[in-house]
């Protein structure tokens, strides 16, 4: 049996409902990082979150991607609810419609750039073939057609955050989400990576949100939120 | 500190962690090698020379030189019609005074020296000049019908490292005793030697020595009882079958049963039995070193297990990111699976070199006895192999450990 073609996942509507999230605090409350939060993600929207410290951005995103449960409320890709799915079929989600770039990179030591960057094509179980196509076209895509074999220590920086991103855009994804993809670099190298993501975000069509400190790193998304203790304060477009 | 010498430092902690594992487990895995090649080694050669011999029913009584009338006992055995040799032999400790020289202790052994010959197995005929140069061949003349009236020949044969070490030659006139004292002593000729690898005979025959039965009787007081009562003592008969009768078990087991009715008071037991019973003590014994060797590999495989969780906490970041990116589960214990079996693989390769290397070293400085088993050692592919299924099996095991940790990493506590 063949595998299908590999063609683009479509950008995907994410929605928000009601989501608590409640770590143990040690003490004898547990401590809320997001309050309750609603919100909708439209297919193509850019969007960046802020907030000061402590307020739940990071949470909210990787409740988004779902890399947590929520310990109350759901969300829901494309109207279907998956925060609090199995562990399966949200892995399954994640494989083919979200991908990550972490504000310290989080390449694999032991892989080079191109493998890296094959790793959820492997996990999709594409051809070898295919695979190294396809990672060496988004290498190229990102400025790194002479890095493929480096490994993740002999890369700067801003060339290891380049490989997450195309690492990020491998399997095509409908959602990338991006927690403080900046935060590593210096400037020169920060505004680089983020009008490589913003035009990879144009040409795929896939939904973007951005968590970052930086309020110029805000202003560049189309639409800004901002969250404090765990709610959203302020949404310049809410839906 | 730097992150990255921090991470570097763990990783060779885990390092050092995983290399004391694989070589506490090839420990473990060296054990049963060592412990089931030199057992086996050593039943094979047991039971190879059970096989080989030249009699195939033994008669044997409680106690020490519990058989009486030894000789009568071999003229009556004699007379069954497929019996072709029946050898009755008393083994007693005595001392040897050459001239001039202080006391050797010896294993002696008293037998008739026709039958004796011809119920030896084929590898131990050859080391004994034939006839041997004890005198009467059924030794029937001094015992002389119980009365130990007739002709002795008081000859003796030892063997050749005795010779060696004491420097004796055939037609010397030796003193044999019952007890370290010389004046009671009785004076014998020495009239052969015979050969000796003591892997043949073990390492007791070394120094020993072989004379009539008559005479053995009579110089260890197993001749007559209290009273002038005939003892004729012996330990055991060894009654050898003859043409296809030897290797044909229903007649051997016939003609146990007839030697068992006519003497009820004895054990008599076939050549199959000794089997038997060899094989099923063997088997005991290997039974045992697995359970010696499970004890040394389920704490080998423990520690694997642990070594592996420790491996996933020191990638930890790694696993996460595969996880996040939404790499299956399976595929994540799959890559497990094979990291704990080449971790398995290098042990079971290093643990049979480190087993041979420790058999062979046995063999190099060990005590004679310990030489002689290291020298019988064998290396059954079959087991071995059984060994490395069963090693690998418990490493796979072993990975069910570190996938369950994998798999419960918190995605976002380990990605921030």
């Amino acid at each position: 049996m063949s595998l299908p073609p590999f063609v683009p996942h479509p950008p995907l509507a994410v929605r928000a409902e009601r989501l608590v999230k409640r770590f143990r605090s040690g003490g004898p409350e547990d401590r809320a990082a997001l309050a309750g939060v609603d919100l909708s993600i439209p297919p193509g929207a850019y969007l960046s979150v802020e907030g000061p410290s402590g307020g739940g951005k990071t949470t909210l995103l990787n409740l988004l991607g779902l890399l947590e449960t929520p310990t109350e409320g759901e969300v829901f890709f494309a109207g279907v609810p998956m925060g609090s799915a199995r562990e399966r079929d949200r892995a399954r989600r994640r494989l083919t419609g979200v991908g990550f770039i972490f504000q310290r990179f989080f390449l694999i030591p032991t892989m080079t750039a191109r493998e890296n960057v094959e790793l959820p094509l492997r996990a999709l179980g594409r051809p070898r073939a295919e695979r190294r196509a396809r990672a060496e076209e988004l290498l190229r895509e990102v400025g790194l057609s002479r890095r493929l074999e480096a490994y993740p220590h002999e890369l700067s920086g801003g060339e290891e955050q380049r490989v997450a991103v195309a690492r990020a855009l491998a399997n095509r994804p409908g959602l990338l989400l991006a927690d403080e993809p900046t935060g590593e670099l210096d400037r020169a190298n920060g505004e680089a990576v983020l009008q490589l993501l913003e035009q990879l975000q144009r040409s795929s069509g896939a939904s973007l949100v951005v968590v970052t400190h930086d309020p110029k790193v805000a202003a560049r998304a189309r639409r800004h939120l901002t969250l404090e203790d765990g709610r959203i304060v302020s949404d310049s477009a809410p839906e | 500190m730097s992150a990255r010498s921090c991470t570097g430092g763990r990783l060779r902690h885990a390092r050092l962690q995983t290399v004391l594992t694989v070589l506490g487990l090839a420990v473990a895995v060296a054990l049963p090698v060592v412990l089931i090649s030199v057992g086996d080694g050593v039943a094979s050669h047991e039971l190879a020379q059970l096989e080989s011999s030249a009699f195939q029913i033994t008669v044997s009584a409680a106690g020490e030189h519990g058989i009486r009338n030894a000789h009568s006992m071999a003229d009556s055995l004699d007379s069954i019609g497929p019996v072709a040799a029946v050898s009755p032999v008393l083994s007693d400790a005595i001392d040897l005074f050459p001239p001039g020289q202080a006391a050797i202790p010896l294993l002696a052994e008293g037998v008739e020296p026709g039958p004796f010959l011809a119920t030896l197995a084929p590898e131990e005929t050859a080391l004994f000049p034939h006839p041997l140069p004890l005198g009467d061949p059924l030794d029937s003349r001094h015992w002389a019908n119980g009365t130990y009236q007739g002709p002795a020949t008081q000859l003796l044969m030892v063997s050749s490292p005795i010779a060696r070490q004491d420097h004796l030659a055939i037609g010397e006139s030796v003193i044999l005793a019952a007890v370290p004292n010389r004046t009671g002593g009785v004076p014998f000729v020495l009239s052969g030697i015979f050969g000796l690898p003591p892997a043949v005979l073990g390492p007791t025959a070394a120094f020993a020595a072989l004379l009539p039965l008559s005479d053995l009787q009579l110089l260890t007081g197993n001749a007559l009882g209290s009273g002038g009562v005939e003892r004729d003592a012996a330990d055991t008969v060894e009654v050898g079958l003859s043409g296809s009768a030897a290797t044909d078990p229903a007649t051997v087991t016939r003609v146990a049963a007839e030697i068992q009715a006519a003497y009820p008071y004895y054990a008599v037991t076939t050549e199959t039995q000794a089997i038997s019973q060899e094989e099923g003590a063997a088997a005991i014994l290997e039974g045992f070193y697995w359970a010696l060797s499970s004890a040394a590999l389920a704490v080998g495989l423990l520690f694997l297990g642990l070594v592996l969780v420790r491996r996933v906490e020191t990638r930890r970041t790694s696993i996460a990111v595969a996880r996040a990116i939404g790499q299956p589960a399976r595929q994540i214990a799959r890559a497990l699976a094979l990291e704990a079996l080449g971790l398995a693989a290098v042990a079971i390769l290093m643990g049979i070199f480190l087993g041979a290397a420790a058999v062979g070293l046995l063999d190099l400085l060990g005590s004679p006895t310990v030489r002689e088993a290291a020298g019988l050692a064998v290396f059954d592919i079959g087991t071995l192999a059984l060994l490395a299924f069963v090693v690998s099996g418990l490493a796979l095991a072993a990975s069910l450990l570190a996938t369950r940790a994998a798999l419960r990493l918190p995605l976002g506590g380990s990605l921030r």
